[in-house]
């Protein structure tokens, strides 16, 4: 690809200026009294209402690298890739369930990470430092491929990739990570949550109109899924099998559903979630955004289609060949061929907008995570909130950086298999964080070797799996008992059981458990906001009389 | 052990949630009931579809078990059932 789409180009650039403009000017949105505590900085306030929340949430969950790599799937292997849609049409019951438990304790309690709230919970430094350390590493590959889905849309249009010199190659990449990690270190979560607004918009402004104009053009939905249909029943020549099916095959079910139902349980214990569920200002807020959030999914299954778009668009298939086969292409490579450049370039935004909104989120969950469980709890105890914004802070670079290196050195699969095996670690929390909201009376200890156990198990079986023509990380199920299963759920299945065994075990033996401060009516506690400010009469879907 | 739905309304109106919610996961997490390729819509398999209208269902059950759970507040915030 030799041609640079200046007009998408510049578009692309116009809209990333913007952006920053607001990031940085969101460090005045709802000033605070105190801007140097870690509930201004890491949760915007705690003061977002259900319609701030709905686009931070949203903006935060629903990230860049979902809408370049589900497409992708969808491209390479059909159905298959829909489990993405499956899991966030049940995320919301789930966050419906748990996420009022989890918000009310957080808010009783002056919790601003999961690794707070389990600490304080189960009365074990070793059990928040355990949840804090697999949120961290958790995160951080995930942070590095929203670069990913900057880089594919940077490719797409001829920038980048071709280009032999590292320093010209990376040089886009790098100056968009540092303009970002500059706001969020001055604003904290207010400057994701008002990008997240323009970052939405141009979603579904891109997705709408691609979804109403593209199959027109391509001969519509019936040559679009014959198509798909012929190329997916091929035979894959690397496997002897064909590529994939339109339909999901009774052997697959399994894997679909526990792939589906692992990742909407992971997804609700991962930092990024958690934070813009704490951040909300009212209890209310999260049930009313579970049934609004899934506005999200709808696109989000649109998105997933744009895979079949691409398969049936020749000048697709002949750019993914030309880059190696690499189908991350697909989506960009569709934008580029389909639109006219200038709304190539607002379409190419929307994905580069909505990579900055969750790395933005997501380094701040982990900067949290960081700043309470290890450095108020290991380091300094006696910590002012002054200082703690400013270990936060600082840690929010750090993590940027480290995904920044991530990126540049390590292979690009490298990240891929990290970000795998991220979501089959984060479930690893769920006894603590979310068992833990209902019940004590697992040990301490006995959810450490749970915890232990499921890493442990889940890290050797992802490395054992082969598949896509790698050795090792090829996919995230394995066969058990004869069903191919989620190494996830399998995981949290054996850290369940784990866990209990050995609670009856220590409590047999006597063994001393941790002292919960928490109290029965912290998880249905719902204060109202103490400190009422100027900013909560702009919140429309905040009714004060309630 | 806590309610898993929470407290301070009447065990019928917990039980309808309890349910309400669980169809909402179950219909997507027994993936039989749509992995298949007909009645097709038009040209769109039933598979596609199928998850695709599951989406505004979920939000609907998700808005019914919303209000069913409010708790209205009194001005000075007293708790009214």
């Amino acid at each position: 690809m030799s041609h640079v789409n200046l007009v998408a180009f510049t578009i692309l650039i116009g809209s990333f200026l913007a952006v920053t403009i607001i990031g940085f000017a969101s460090a005045r949105w709802r000033p605070a009294e105190d801007p140097m505590h870690l509930n201004e900085w890491g949760l915007g306030g705690r003061g977002f209402g259900t319609f701030v929340s709905w686009f931070l949430l949203g903006g935060d969950i629903y990230t860049a690298y979902t809408f370049v790599a589900v497409p992708a799937l969808v491209y390479a292997t059909g159905a298959a890739g829909f489990y993405a849609l499956s899991y966030t049409i049940m995320v919301f019951p789930i966050v419906f369930i748990f996420g009022p438990r989890l918000w009310s304790v957080a808010r009783a309690r002056g919790y601003v990470s999961p690794g707070d709230f389990v600490r304080g919970r189960h009365g074990s430094q070793g059990l928040g430092l355990a949840v804090a350390l697999t949120g961290i590493l958790a995160t951080m590959p995930y942070i590095a491929l929203q670069l990913v889905g900057i880089e594919s849309v940077l490719t797409a249009m001829g920038i980048g990739s071709s280009s032999g010199n590292a320093l010209v190659r990376d040089v886009p990449l790098i100056i968009a990570f540092a303009v970002v990690a500059a706001y969020t270190y001055l604003a904290g979560l207010r400057a994701p949550a008002l990008i997240a607004f323009v970052k939405d918009i141009l979603i579904y402004l891109t997705v709408i109109v691609a979804i109403l104009y593209i199959p027109g053009r391509l001969g519509g939905w019936g040559h679009i899924f014959n198509v798909a249909s012929a190329h997916l029943k091929t035979v894959n020549p690397a496997t002897g099998k064909p590529y994939g099916s339109l339909v999901v095959m009774p052997a697959g079910e399994w894997a679909f559903g526990s792939l589906a139902l692992g990742s909407a349980l992971a997804l609700f214990v991962y930092p990024h979630a958690v934070t813009g569920v704490f951040a909300a200002k009212r209890r209310d807020v999260i049930r009313r955004n579970a049934a609004m959030l899934p506005a999200y999914s709808l696109v989000l299954g649109l998105i997933a289609l744009f895979g079949y778009l691409a398969r049936a668009t020749p000048a697709v298939n002949a750019g993914i060949k030309a880059d190696g086969g690499n189908p991350q292409l697909s989506v960009p490579l569709l934008f580029d061929s389909m639109f006219p450049s200038w709304f190539a370039g607002i379409a190419d935004s929307a994905i580069v907008i909505g990579a900055l909104v969750p790395a933005a989120v997501m380094s701040i969950a982990a900067a949290n995570l960081f700043t309470r469980t290890i450095y108020k709890e290991l380091i300094s105890p006696n910590a002012t909130p002054a200082q703690e914004t400013r270990v936060a802070r600082l840690a929010s670079l750090l993590m940027k950086v480290g995904a920044l290196g991530f990126a540049l050195e390590l292979d690009k699969t490298f990240s891929i298999n990290l970000q795998l095996l991220g979501g089959v670690w984060i479930l690893q929390t769920f006894p603590s964080v979310v068992i833990g909201l209902y019940t004590r009376w697992f040990h301490r200890a006995a959810l450490i070797i749970g915890w232990a156990t499921g890493m442990a198990y889940g890290t050797i079986e992802a490395y054992r799996t082969p598949g896509g023509g790698q050795a090792h990380f090829g996919a995230s199920t394995a066969p058990v008992f004869g069903h191919i299963t989620y190494i996830a759920v399998i995981a949290l299945i054996l850290n369940v059981a784990v866990s209990a065994v050995l609670t009856v075990v220590f409590r047999k033996t006597g063994l001393q458990d941790g002292y919960d401060e928490t109290r029965p009516a912290d998880y249905t506690a719902d204060p109202v906001p103490a400190r009422p400010t100027a900013a909560q009469a702009t919140t429309p879907a905040a009714p004060s009389a309630r | 052990m806590a309610p898993l739905i929470p407290s301070g309304k009447r065990p019928a109106t917990r039980a309808v949630v309890a349910v309400l919610l669980g169809v909402a996961i179950a219909g997507t997490l027994w993936v039989p009931i749509y992995a298949r390729s007909g009645p097709k819509l038009g040209p769109v398999p039933f598979f596609y579809w199928y998850q695709l209208i599951w989406v505004p269902v979920t939000s609907v059950l998700c808005w019914v078990c919303y209000l069913l759970l409010q708790v209205r507040r009194g001005r000075h915030g007293a708790v009214r059932r």
